[in-house]
């Protein structure tokens, strides 16, 4: 391999058809005059541009099919001549450098076209050191690429790609290491494809099986209005059900009378509103709500089987996780309970009741309202909600989201519009990453972040051992 | 015009034995492989200068110097040119053709390779065999070696040695040209054998009994051989020959034989073919084309429509020898190809190319660089 060209970050390199390289792959520019390397990641290949290629080319086309015969070449030459034809052109983009062996971000230097030797890096040797709480992701082209759970901590991560390409398999491997590592986390499971992660491929139940709470709605997700607290079943209203602020004031004193009177129950909630002293208008529309919230079958009088916010609270501190089922939610049921859910969370990790919780979110544009994607950038990231954003619709997720974001795992994409709905995202150049995004294969995933160290790599990720049960449900099976 | 639409037939038998794998040996003559490797010997560990192939790839074929043109006396009325068409009967077509290439220099030579291409056609499809790249290291211990060796009297035809690599290159490629025509001529019959060129011989880089024999060959079996000019220097009247033939746009030829051959004395230099103009398509270009003397004008003439009905004929040229060229002429990637071959092959060490022009003048040294 030879430097050919450099412009501005990108390095052209010719190479040998014999060299297998692939996009993605990292190779170490080696000045050994100096002592110095440059890192670059190969982000596009081409073949090279070589004098006379056309002719070349066109002659096979003319004689291919309709012209048959034999060469008699007694020196092979031919074989340099197909040597050639298939020579590759590697664009790379320079990622770092090295120097006395060490890592260095000064990459404003140039190596030596003529003395440098260019050969594969393994990029692990940097993404994978000092690793504290690892966690093995998949396998690079050549090795496995362990990484560092840590870096999930305090950080907005983004999971997208094309349908089927592995994006929730991936989220479980994160989530399943955070588990390990004692990390409390919380996962708006919209297609229920997280209800056996505690179980094995074997129909056994894994060993972190009873750190995994499965929530289902309706069923061992219920609330008492006790439980939620006027501050949170208030917000619910507003947000999810739409509730103007003139009411909201009118249903707050509602709420407040009957707890001033140590009756506040479904009951009595409908009765109060049915005769408290208000106009009819804002009467009509606090009942209203009120009804759809009773319709959505999520609320009981009974403490026994309500969900209990300090058990939730106290089983997150001891590092579980819980897993909300929405699957067959009505939109409106699984706005409440996100709601509902964000509220208490806010609520316990601003009184510090909580240290942190890491948040996975599928398809989050179907119950997240408009006003929480900014919150939860920036106001709950403070908090310690620390959210992962999981979706096969980049455009749904908003630009600030992908601007902030710490982590990003990007499955394949080939539309345009999705390509640019993720290039917004600022740990890569937007050109890498359609070049490698655009020509991933399935389960294979391109990583940028905090989580590879600023060094964006191509992994394949690896198999799990649990039931993953992400699959779609198919009329014709084999 | 073109014939496209025409069905082909041939006995396939008179010209499958060129397919023989058995036949492979013989396609390149031992002398030239041997000279060859010979040549090459000397090569190894030398400093070597590649072709610079991004400022020459538009002309990359080496063409000989063309001599001056020769001016035919116009005192003659020239006849009318005559129609011709296709005819109804099929018969095999073989055609020749030779390219060479300089590679570049090494500190005592030039380096230069040779490709030829036979083509003919079998039903409706063409089929080829090529023979090459070889590759010569043209010095004067090379001219001593042939003079040595005896090549001269049998094949390369010394008649004193040339201190001129580009003759003696000529001469190299004259020899392949020579014997893969032979081949040609020798293995089909009653057939039409298609070279590029003239059939005038008798200068000491084409000499005339190699051309003779190729006659003979192709006599004995049944052939008729024509040879197509793409460039000639006949003039007629102050103006290039062939635009005798402007303003006609049917396929016609034009008997200039006549012309010729007074302007010709019969040694050293030999007209071995009738010469005539020929347009053998609507609109075509015109041509000027050799075919054997001893065949009667009659079958001459014949030989035209023969030839329109067993090839295609696109803007006058025939289809086989087209991609005789087509195959044989080397593109730049291939000169790439080769140079790294010799490089890795023979230990060559790249010398950076010193443009004396470029050092003298920088960037006024505009024209042509110093090698």
């Amino acid at each position: 391999m030879k430097i050919y060209k450099k412009q501005g970050d990108t390095i052209q390199i010719i190479c040998s058809p014999e060299e297998s390289m692939e996009k993605g792959d990292y190779l170490l520019i080696e000045d050994r005059k100096v002592n110095r390397g440059l890192i670059v990641q190969v982000v596009d290949i081409q073949f090279a541009n070589l004098p006379g290629i056309l002719e070349d080319i066109l002659r096979d086309v003319i004689t291919e099919g309709t012209v048959q015969g034999c060469d008699y070449d007694p020196f092979n030459i031919s074989s340099q001549i197909a040597v050639l034809k298939d020579t590759k052109l590697l664009v790379c983009k320079i990622r770092g450098a090295i120097e006395d062996g060490k890592p260095k971000p000064d990459v404003s230097w140039l190596p030596s076209r003529t003395n440098s030797r260019i050969i594969p890096f393994p990029i692990e040797r940097l993404t994978s050191s000092d690793v504290r709480k690892p966690v093995t992701i998949g396998k690079t082209k050549t090795n496995p690429l362990t990484v560092d759970v840590r870096m999930l901590d305090g950080r907005l991560n983004i999971i997208t790609g094309r349908k089927g390409t592995g994006k929730s398999h991936l989220s479980k491997l994160l989530l399943l290491a955070l588990i390990h590592n004692g990390a409390p986390c919380l996962v708006f499971d919209v297609n229920g494809e997280y209800v056996n992660i505690g179980v094995g491929k074997c129909n056994k139940p894994i060993d972190l099986a009873e750190k995994i709470k499965i929530l289902v709605p309706g069923r061992n997700l219920k609330f008492t209005l006790d439980g939620v607290g006027l501050r949170s079943f208030l917000d619910t209203m507003i947000y999810a059900l739409d509730l103007p602020r003139t009411s909201s004031k009118v249903f707050s004193r509602i709420w407040s009378e009957l707890e001033r009177c140590g009756n506040l129950n479904l009951n009595s909630l409908a009765e109060t509103i049915r005769r408290f002293n208000c106009h009819e208008s804002v009467r009509e529309a606090i009942n209203s709500r009120y009804h759809t919230i009773l319709d959505l079958d999520l609320f009981t009088d009974d403490p026994a089987s309500a969900f209990d916010f300090n058990y939730f609270q106290r089983k997150l501190n001891e590092g579980s996780a819980f897993i909300v089922n929405m699957r067959d939610q009505h939109s409106l049921s699984r706005r409440f309970i996100v709601e509902l859910f964000l509220s208490k969370l806010t609520e316990q990790l601003s009184e510090m009741r909580l240290k942190a919780i890491f948040l996975f979110a599928e398809e989050a544009h179907f119950y997240l309202r408009e006003t929480y994607w900014d919150d939860i950038v920036t106001r709950m990231r403070h908090l310690g909600i620390f959210t992962t954003f999981i979706t096969n619709q980049p455009d749904t997720v908003q630009e600030s989201v992908y601007r902030q974001a710490d982590n990003i795992f990007m499955f394949n994409f080939t539309n345009e519009n999705d390509l640019d709905a993720v290039s917004k995202v600022s740990k890569i150049d937007a050109e890498s990453l359609r070049l490698i995004v655009k020509d991933l294969p399935a389960h294979n995933c391109l990583i940028v972040g905090d989580i590879v160290r600023d060094f964006p790599v191509v992994v394949n990720v690896k198999p799990l051992d649990v039931q993953t049960m992400g699959q779609t449900r198919k009329f014709f099976q084999d | 015009m073109t014939y496209r639409t025409h069905t082909i037939e041939f006995e396939h038998s008179k010209i499958s034995r060129l397919l023989l794998e058995g036949s492979k040996d013989t396609l390149l003559p031992n002398f030239l492989l041997e000279l060859s490797t010979e040549s090459m010997r000397g090569l190894n560990g030398l400093g070597f200068k590649p072709r610079d192939l991004t400022e020459v790839e538009a002309t990359l074929e080496e063409e000989v110097p063309e001599p001056p043109a020769i001016q035919l006396k116009d005192d003659n009325s020239i006849e009318r040119p005559t129609p011709i068409g296709p005819a109804s009967e099929k018969c095999p077509v073989v055609a020749v053709d030779v390219s060479s290439i300089r590679i570049g220099e090494s500190e005592q030579g030039l380096l230069y390779s040779l490709r030829g291409a036979i083509v003919w056609r079998i039903g409706s499809s063409y089929n080829f065999t090529r023979c090459g790249p070889i590759t010569f290291h043209l010095n004067d211990d090379m001219a001593r070696s042939i003079v040595a060796r005896r090549y001269s009297s049998e094949h390369v035809a010394y008649s004193t040695w040339s201190p001129v690599t580009e003759r003696l290159l000529a001469r190299l490629r004259n020899s392949l040209e020579r014997w893969m025509q032979e081949i040609a001529c020798s293995r089909i019959g009653d057939g039409i054998v298609l070279l590029d060129g003239s059939l005038t011989a008798g200068t000491p880089d084409n000499p005339a009994f190699y051309v003779e024999a190729i006659l003979r060959k192709a006599r004995k079996n049944g052939n008729r051989v024509m040879a197509f000019s793409k460039e000639t220097r006949l003039c007629y009247s102050g103006r290039k020959i062939t635009r005798l033939l402007e303003g006609i746009s049917i396929p016609c030829i034009l008997d200039i034989d006549r012309l010729i051959v007074p302007q010709f004395p019969s040694t050293p230099v030999r007209l071995m073919g009738r010469v005539y103009l020929a347009k053998l398509g609507w609109k075509s270009f015109p041509f000027r084309v050799d075919i054997d003397r001893q065949l009667s004008e009659e079958k001459s003439v014949d030989t035209f429509s023969l030839l329109m009905g067993s090839d295609l004929v696109e803007q006058g040229y025939p289809e086989t020898l087209r991609l005789a060229h087509i195959l044989s002429t080397f593109t730049a990637n291939e000169v790439l190809a080769i140079q790294r071959y010799l490089s890795i092959e023979y230990g060559l060490k790249i010398m950076p190319r010193l443009s004396l022009r470029r050092s003298l003048f920088g960037p006024f040294g505009t024209c042509k660089e110093a090698s």
